[in-house]
């Protein structure tokens, strides 16, 4: 059982990413907060960035259980990426 | 009740009547929220005009012979009606036009199945259901209704049929007129009318008489209401393969293209082929793109689904064409994903930029047409010249890139669905940037019959930008149509204005 601590739901800082992009939790992009003047971006507390997260996972689940029975894989990794910026298996598990 | 300000002949009399055919309140709507709800559609609106759109009342019908009760009224007062499902159309099928108002006839109420055939592999269906509910009851039978729109969540068959849809597995099982083997149709007299193959409600092929399955769909509204489809069932596929290949060069993608839809894989369900400003686009907050190296400058998606004794083979000569022009595979978890993420980009909220990059709500207005092959690379120069015009003349609108998808049903290997996505603003949308947008929309239009191709697809052609374009495109058989539209609806009730047929009674 874990215990809910209010100063653990607020975000870390983020990283930038790219001139447009920055990153607070691995792999969870969000547009630069330089780039949303015109509509600011809204604070959401971390358990609640997970949810988001987490659902998206389960969504894609989803969608390759709703078309077809299985989802065949090449067992090949990105030929455009190094490894180490591949999306992690720790994030999708949440 | 109070009495409502209605722009054609609906008044307080009318709405009675129609309270009469249905023998419901609840189904008849004369109320405002009720109306400003059936009144767009997802594709850019001009808001600032939403009233000029609004029905007079809408009515939500359970059966076809109240569906034929309320076209009759309207038949005799003259009263235009236009037919809605989902609402998820990305042109104005189900949008009256300005200033018509008159009946909407809504038909989600009509959401049944009928009857699941596993003998004869068919379902026949009510208009108001949607793909993925129906295919959740499919499944325990072993048995798929395979037409998969970008709106597959939340389209409705009947409103599939009314525009003539699109499938992005349509390489594979085929679009929406391929699947639906016949349909009754409530005509712009009221009568109603069983249409498919000769007099079968469920063959798949004849020559007796003429075939009018065509005819009714993908007319927009204008010549009827699908009242009930019967629908062809496939197998439910074993596997499903997705490919995603990364390119330098937006040339060695497209020769790449060539390759993979020429290949003869029956298995092959759709090829995409992503340009330069869609990895622009996606590299603003899709996940799958941010981190891709600069040299990612433009993607092909390639889909099957079938048994595994057929898909496994055939993934190795996927894999095989996708790299023969320098491809690079961009990795199971992203093509696993991003395939399917298929739908989600069908709302894009905040996903626009101003010039100086500011994010900022826009909504989505994909201009499609039917192109072949060989004109894809220097139609997307043209396009794109047209769209970067209009930014920079005006604040409101944003390129998202342009993206060519396997067209041809069951034969993919020449023509292609292609989109350009442009982003509106639609809070800073004036007559004047309204007027601007038509116009941009018009001579996008305009280079797509310039090379030999179709202002549309699968979207239509019912609004300004494109409507006025329907007689030349048709060329010596407008005037065929519009003996057919003047001959099944006589008084110019059903949708009318739509795709110009309005010249049919000049």
């Amino acid at each position: 059982m874990s215990i809910f601590r209010l100063g653990d739901q607020r975000p870390p800082a983020p990283r930038q990413i790219s001139d447009d992009v920055v990153m607070r939790f691995d792999d969870v992009y969000e547009v630069a907060p330089e780039k949303m003047q015109v509509f600011p971006q809204q604070e959401l507390p971390a358990w609640d960035t997970k949810r988001i997260v987490d659902g998206r996972w389960d969504h894609l689940d989803w969608m390759h259980d709703h078309f077809a029975d299985a989802v065949l894989s090449t067992g090949l990794e990105s030929e455009t990426m190094p490894p180490e910026e591949m999306p992690s298996e720790e994030t999708r598990d949440g | 009740m109070s009495a409502v300000a209605f722009k054609s002949a609906v008044d307080e009399g009318v709405v009675e009547e129609l309270r009469a055919i249905v023998g419901d309140d609840e189904r008849v709507l004369p109320n405002v929220s009720s109306r400003v709800n059936r009144t767009r559609v997802p594709a850019p609106f001009p808001v600032h005009r939403w009233a000029d759109h609004m029905p007079d009342v809408a009515v939500l019908p359970r059966s076809a012979e109240e569906v034929s009760e309320v076209v009759k009224l309207a038949n005799r007062l003259r009263i235009p009606v236009v037919p809605r499902a989902g609402g998820t159309g990305l042109s104005d099928g189900a949008v009256p036009m300005r200033g018509r108002g008159g009946f909407l006839v809504d038909v989600k109420l009509m959401n049944e199945i009928h009857e699941i055939d596993l003998t004869d592999r068919t379902v026949t269906v009510g208009p108001g259901i949607n793909m993925l509910k129906l295919n959740e009851q499919l499944r325990p039978h072993g048995v798929f209704y395979p037409d998969d729109p970008a709106s597959y969540p939340c389209s409705l068959v009947g409103g599939r049929i009314g525009t003539g849809g699109w499938s992005l597995l349509g390489a594979r099982f085929g679009h929406t007129r391929d699947l639906v083997i016949s349909m009754q149709v409530v005509l712009p007299s009221g009568e109603i009318a069983d249409i498919g193959e000769g007099g079968g409600r469920k063959l798949r092929k004849s020559s007796t008489g003429l075939t009018l399955k065509h005819l009714f769909t993908g007319h927009q509204g204008t010549l009827g209401i699908c009242t009930e489809a019967t629908l062809d069932l496939v197998p439910r596929p074993e596997v499903e393969f997705a490919a995603f290949f990364a390119f330098d060069d937006y040339m060695k993608a497209w020769r790449t293209t060539g390759s993979l839809t020429k290949s003869g894989l029956a298995t092959l369900a759709g090829v995409v082929l992503f340009d330069e400003w869609k990895l622009r686009y996606l590299r603003r907050d899709d996940e799958a793109y941010i981190p891709q190296p600069p040299d990612v400058v433009s993607v092909i998606a390639v889909a099957m689904y079938g048994t595994r004794a057929e898909v496994e083979p055939a993934s190795k000569v996927i894999m095989q064409l996708g790299r023969s022009e320098g491809g690079r595979y961009l990795g199971d978890e992203i093509s696993q994903g991003d395939w399917a993420s298929r739908h989600d980009r069908y709302a894009t909220p905040l996903h626009g930029r101003t010039r100086d990059g500011q994010a900022v709500p826009m909504s989505w207005h994909c201009e499609d047409a039917a192109l072949n092959y060989s004109v894809l690379p220097q139609v997307r120069e043209e396009w794109h010249a047209i769209v970067d015009r209009y930014i920079n003349e005006y604040e409101v609108f944003d390129d998202w890139g342009m993206f060519a998808y396997t067209n041809g049903a069951h034969r993919p290997w020449a023509d292609y669905l292609v989109e350009i996505d442009v982003g509106i603003w639609e809070q800073r949308l004036d007559d004047e940037t309204w007027e601007a947008w038509v116009r941009c929309k018009r001579e996008i239009a305009e280079v797509s019959l310039k090379h030999g191709g179709s202002i549309t697809a699968c979207h239509g052609a019912t609004r300004e930008g494109d409507a006025e374009l329907v007689p030349s495109e048709m060329g010596s058989s407008w005037e065929v149509v519009k003996r057919i539209k003047r001959a099944l609806d006589p008084n110019n009730i059903m949708n009318p204005g739509k795709q110009s047929m309005d010249e049919a009674y000049r």
